[in-house]
């Protein structure tokens, strides 16, 4: 499946089309009772091959099947067989309650009125609202509006269900409960399909991760396959200040480092740290100091760290997640 | 957990749609307060400036033309129609805008219900907004006004929910280019103005050149405002003017079918381009 956005730049009357490939040949499957995590940074087409799933955008090539239902031609049943959560808290009402949201949608997904108040009922008190049903929206905290809009995508009890960022922006405590229910809804039989940009997650919860960058799927796996791959390396962390893409580009040279990848501390535009992927990082360890004291870089913090989702995503892309 | 299907799912869907708009108009109510009195102010407005420019002979010439002396009512007829046609017309493109706004749309697009549903519930909230206004504007002016003429009042509303219906169908019409376009209110407001000057809105319609008449033919509120003006000041039945109500129907339902149907086209395009969640 591939999406190709046509936009067109530049001031008016001079507007040149321009081509974007948000999604570029992906392919996949998942089975009853498995969690799939799409791990990516932003921008690398996540939430485009949700909203390809969901029928809410039209694929340029290719097709998708939820549930034996072709999202090109059987819109209707592709949405009645799947529960989707976008990402963001305003997807509900906020001039309604948490519970007038609720019966809202099962009336647009068709439920059965008595069953669907009873199932209101258990989902409100699933996901902590029940105090505050009657309450609107427009008064909950952001973390109760996220915990509402996960409620909505359960709603209709479908087979298939999408999370986009489930738990963005959401305390720990809300962030477990979302995920343990969603471990719940995986033993319950659903096949759950969750996009995260947190590799935490992806890697707590998910059966297999597909890891996507700039619309390709550059590995897939389960979590310790993944890893596994990596490990043939060390993994050094170094946390410094004053690194510069020189330095970096000539750590990259040494013949035992196969990648380096930097992160940028998002307190401090000075520091950093650096995570590279090495053969014998004990023994290439102290030239990369050497070196990074030469080029008058004060390391702050030097680890081996034991390679994680993140170390598969540098080793395919030659990046960070959070680039 | 069980579904319910055919009839009994749409009249559901239907319903919950519909409270939700009530809940919506009832919880911002500044809304519901400019549509009872802008009638009341344009009418105002056109009688001032009748009396302005006719001076003495106003009231005279007036009768001439319409062949009624009651002016209030005339006008009233008119300014109703025209504020019950933009509410309709604008408020089907606008509340999907409102929901594209709110991040609410995509949530609705994701559901099984149809958007035909989708768009006849925004519809309904409508129905029983304009059907309030018509009560109160209309009614209590005949009644203060033309007390004797207050029970053909009944059948005048049937005529206009009849000119709802391709009201409807210029409102799905714009709901297709607001999902592909955005800014619903350039369309709606060069329309709704235009409706003013082309259906009769204040004057007859025989009064504008004779090209123009042919576009104010192919237009609802100008049956629903003539027949409307026919029923109450005239004294004239359903029956009597039934010629008018056939060309109605036939436009009940050509608007819906043909503003469906570039909707549908509209929004086909708007999922290729993605622009459900843009601003």
């Amino acid at each position: 499946m591939s999406k190709i956005f046509e936009t067109k730049e530049g001031p008016l009357l001079r507007k040149v089309p321009k081509k974007v490939v948000a999604v570029d040949g992906i392919s996949f499957s998942v089975p009853k009772g498995e969690i799939f995590g799409l791990l990516g940074p932003n921008g690398a087409g996540k939430t485009t091959t949700i909203k390809m799933l969901c029928t809410l955008i039209t694929p340029t090539s290719g097709d998708a099947f939820v549930n034996g239902y072709s999202v090109a031609r059987d819109e209707q049943k592709v949405r009645e067989n799947l529960g989707v959560m976008l990402t963001g808290e305003r997807t509900l009402y906020w001039k309604l309650t948490g519970r007038e949201n609720l019966e809202y949608f099962a009336a647009l997904y068709h439920l059965d009125p008595l069953d669907a108040r009873k199932h209101i009922d258990e989902l409100l008190d699933l996901v902590g609202l029940k105090q505050h049903e009657h309450m609107f929206v427009e008064n909950y905290s952001t973390g109760m509006r996220i915990r509402l809009s996960f409620a909505k995508a359960i709603l209709n009890d479908a087979p298939v269900l999408l999370f986009d960022e489930p738990t963005a922006s959401l305390d720990p405590q809300s962030s477990r409960l979302i995920r343990d229910t969603i471990r719940g809804l995986k033993n319950q039989g659903h096949a759950v399909i969750l996009t995260t940009h947190n590799m935490e997650e992806a890697d707590l919860l998910s059966d297999r991760v597909a890891i996507i960058d700039r619309g390709s799927i550059v590995a897939l796996g389960s979590p310790s396959e993944l890893k596994e791959k990596v490990k043939i390396n060390d993994v050094i962390e170094i946390e410094a200040r004053n690194l510069s893409d020189r330095t970096v580009s000539a750590i990259e040279t040494f013949s035992e480092v196969s990648k380096v990848a930097v992160t940028a501390d998002p307190q401090s535009s000075e520091k950093g740290s650096l995570r590279i992927h090495a053969e014998k990082g004990k023994e290439v360890l102290p030239k990369i100091l050497e070196f990074l004291v030469r080029k008058q870089v004060s390391v702050t913090k030097v680890s081996f760290i034991e390679p994680t989702l993140e170390d598969v995503f540098i080793s395919e892309t030659g990046r960070s997640l959070r680039d | 957990m069980r579904t319910i299907s055919g009839y009994k799912a749409t009249v559901g869907a239907l319903t919950a749609i519909f409270w939700k708009g009530m809940k919506h108009y009832t919880r911002y109510p500044g809304s519901f307060v400019l549509i009872l009195v802008m009638p009341f102010l344009f009418t105002l407005m056109i009688f001032g400036m009748g009396q302005f420019v006719g001076g003495s002979n106003a009231s005279a010439n007036f009768a001439t033309r319409t062949g009624t002396t009651n002016i209030l009512v005339y006008e009233i007829l008119g300014s109703a129609v025209w504020m019950i046609g933009w509410v309709v017309v604008e408020d089907v493109g606008v509340a999907l805008r409102d929901e594209q706004m709110k991040g609410t749309l995509e949530q609705n697009f994701l559901a099984p219900v149809n958007r035909f549903t989708l768009l006849i519930g925004l519809s309904l909230t409508d129905i029983a907004i304009t059907s309030l206004v018509f009560v109160v504007v209309v009614g209590v002016t005949t009644i203060i006004m033309l007390p004797a003429a207050f029970l053909n009042l009944l059948q005048a509303f049937l005529i206009l929910l009849v000119g709802l219906i391709p009201l409807f169908g210029i409102g799905f019409l714009f709901a297709g280019f607001v999902l592909k376009f955005k800014e619903p209110y350039i369309f709606t407001q060069i329309l709704n103005l235009l409706f003013a000057t082309l259906t009769g809105t204040y004057y007859p319609v025989t009064l504008l050149p004779y090209w123009v008449q042919f576009l104010s033919g192919a237009l609802p509120q100008t049956y629903v405002i003539e027949d409307m003006r026919q029923i109450v000041l005239a004294n004239q039945t359903l029956v009597s003017i039934y010629g008018s109500i056939f060309v109605l129907l036939v436009l009940a339902l050509a608007y819906p079918t043909f503003g469906y149907a570039i909707f549908k086209y509209l929004e086909k395009k708007a999922s290729v381009t993605g622009e459900f969640s843009k601003y």
